[in-house]
């Protein structure tokens, strides 16, 4: 027997082990270096049992055998992560992740959806709330199942998030471990990673202080030019949404000024802005329900004066549709607030 | 060592599936652990220089009388979960077969301070059950009483163990390794 058919019984080994290798490990190519390194494993072996320093064709049959089955070894890579519920503990927070979004977007595409229909009159108020019920609960059911099959299917294959990300990305992301390990810095328990910071102050300042500007606008309403020309119920709500738009705007002032320290504050400032959004939210129905108050000012052509010409009853439903809109997605923003006291509960054992 | 049996005496034990798959199957999971630990332990004899794959095994099987023995391509796997914990680091050949070697970086050293203490006491503890005896070399090492941590007592200058913080003077002290 020749060398040749010492190198066919090793490249048949490792097409076997290629092909028992799970999926994330092949997408990497990283899997040619395993092979080189097996294929090196199997030559020193090879000559070791021969006894004469060069393999033989029986000592290569021999070393292969030691190897183990290509089966032992792909289990071996699949055998990674924590178990959890079928899913593993790896995979878990990109699940509920994933599951998060898809369920955002289902239950937005679903209100949106029947809003614009609501609008137009193609439903009524009970078929509104029962097609978004059904949508929602159609919706996210399904995409459970779904969701749930693949992060199972990739729980037993043995994937970890990092498998999707590529090379430079992981190795980035280790340099910034090993720095977070030297410098002290927290390092989240879930995702491995170094703990980023809760808030970034700056944005929250800069965030804070442009709504007190814009609230303290809303208040004093410093143009008597428009301000003249708009009914008076009307600038009040204004003041109202200035008034609110203000105590936003100090509250965010004051988080960006606490920064990553004191979490117990910073639920404390989410629990009141919750409050706070949705007080708000009456001034929207106010508004909501005197569409005839509302005002569009045009230029009028011949004299180039400011003019009210309010909104034509035809567009009140499309009013209310829009105004409905509004007060939803200020409820629904009150899920980031909700989220960020979860979060500063996590963060309190680190800062 | 049940895989070492090749010839089975149809009267024996063994031959039964039943009895072999167990005893293989226990045999498989005691090893597992253990296994890494003896990496770890070869890898940190071999310093700064490392180890290839192949050489780590030979030393495995030599260094623990051919008892523990595992399969040769699974170890592989092993080295490479390692390195990606970050425990190992790797280097390839820059000549010649250029063959990869691996080494304990510093992380990688207490973690296998740590575990190899937490391995001795816990022999020690669990050895009477099998009506054995395990010496460990008190004169050589400190075990931290609180987390086991394993500290070589070359350093006289230590006071608290780095893994969890605990003041060892007084086990020190206790040897004569540091005044009163």
């Amino acid at each position: 027997m020749s060398e040749k058919d010492m190198q066919n019984i090793i490249k048949e080994y490792l097409k076997d082990v290629k092909s028992k290798l799970p999926e994330w490990l092949k997408d990497k190519k990283e899997y040619k270096e395993i092979l080189a390194e097996l294929e090196e494993h199997i030559w020193s072996k090879a000559e070791e049992l021969s006894g004469m320093g060069q393999p033989t064709t029986q000592s290569v049959q021999m070393a292969v055998t030691h190897m183990g089955k290509p089966e032992s070894i792909a289990r071996e890579y699949k055998r990674r992560g924590t178990p959890k519920v079928y899913i593993t503990k790896e995979m878990w927070p990109a699940y509920l992740k994933v599951l998060g979004i898809v369920f955002a977007v289902i239950i937005g595409i679903s209100i949106i959806s029947q809003v614009i229909d609501f609008v137009f009159g193609n439903v009524d108020v009970g078929e509104f709330i029962g097609n978004i019920i059904t949508g929602i609960q159609i919706g996210c059911l399904s995409t459970f199942a779904i969701i749930t099959i693949i992060f199972v299917g990739l729980s037993m294959e043995g994937y970890f998030p990092e498998d999707f990300k590529s090379k430079k990305i992981r190795e980035e992301e280790k340099q910034q471990l090993e720095i977070a390990r030297e410098k002290g810095i927290p390092i989240s328990e879930i995702k491995k990673k170094p703990l980023k910071p809760y808030i970034k102050p700056v944005g929250e300042i800069i965030g804070g202080f442009i709504a007190i500007v814009g609230g303290i606008f809303l208040i004093i309403l410093p143009i008597p030019a428009i301000t003249n020309l708009v009914d008076s119920e009307f600038l009040l709500y204004l003041q109202f949404a200035g008034v609110f738009i203000l105590i936003e705007g100090i509250l965010d002032l004051n988080r960006g000024l606490i920064g990553n320290r004191q979490m117990l504050t910073h639920q404390i400032i989410h629990g009141i802005t919750i409050a706070v959004k949705l007080a708000s939210i009456s001034v929207v129905i106010l508004m909501m329900n005197r569409p005839e108050i509302f005002p569009i000012l045009l230029v009028n052509d011949p004299t180039e004066a400011l003019i009210n010409i309010g909104i034509a009853p035809e567009y009140y439903a499309l009013f209310r549709g829009i105004a409905a809109l509004i007060i939803t997605l200020v409820a629904l923003s009150t899920i980031e607030d909700f989220y960020r006291i979860y979060k500063a509960e996590r963060y309190k054992s680190k800062y | 060592m049940i895989k070492r049996v090749k010839e089975l005496d149809s009267k024996a034990l063994i031959a039964s599936k039943e009895f072999r798959d167990y005893v293989e199957k226990q045999e498989t999971e005691i090893n597992r652990g253990i296994s890494v630990l003896c990496i770890l332990s070869i890898l940190t004899q071999a310093g700064e220089e490392g180890l290839h794959g192949y050489k780590i095994l030979k030393d495995l099987t030599d260094q623990t009388n051919e008892m523990l023995v595992i399969e040769e391509g699974t170890i592989y796997p092993i080295l490479r979960k390692l390195e990606n914990e970050n425990i190992i680091k790797s280097k390839r050949e820059e000549s010649g077969r250029k063959r990869k070697f691996y080494s304990v970086n510093e992380y990688g050293k207490k973690i296998f301070n740590h575990l190899s203490g937490y391995y001795s006491k816990l022999t020690e503890a669990i050895a009477p059950l099998f009506d054995v005896s395990v010496n460990l070399k008190s004169e050589k090492y400190l075990f931290c009483p609180m987390c086991a941590n394993k500290i070589e007592l070359t350093n006289i200058e230590l006071r608290f163990c780095d893994v969890c913080g605990y003041n060892i003077e007084k086990e020190l002290k206790e040897r004569g390794l540091k005044n009163e």
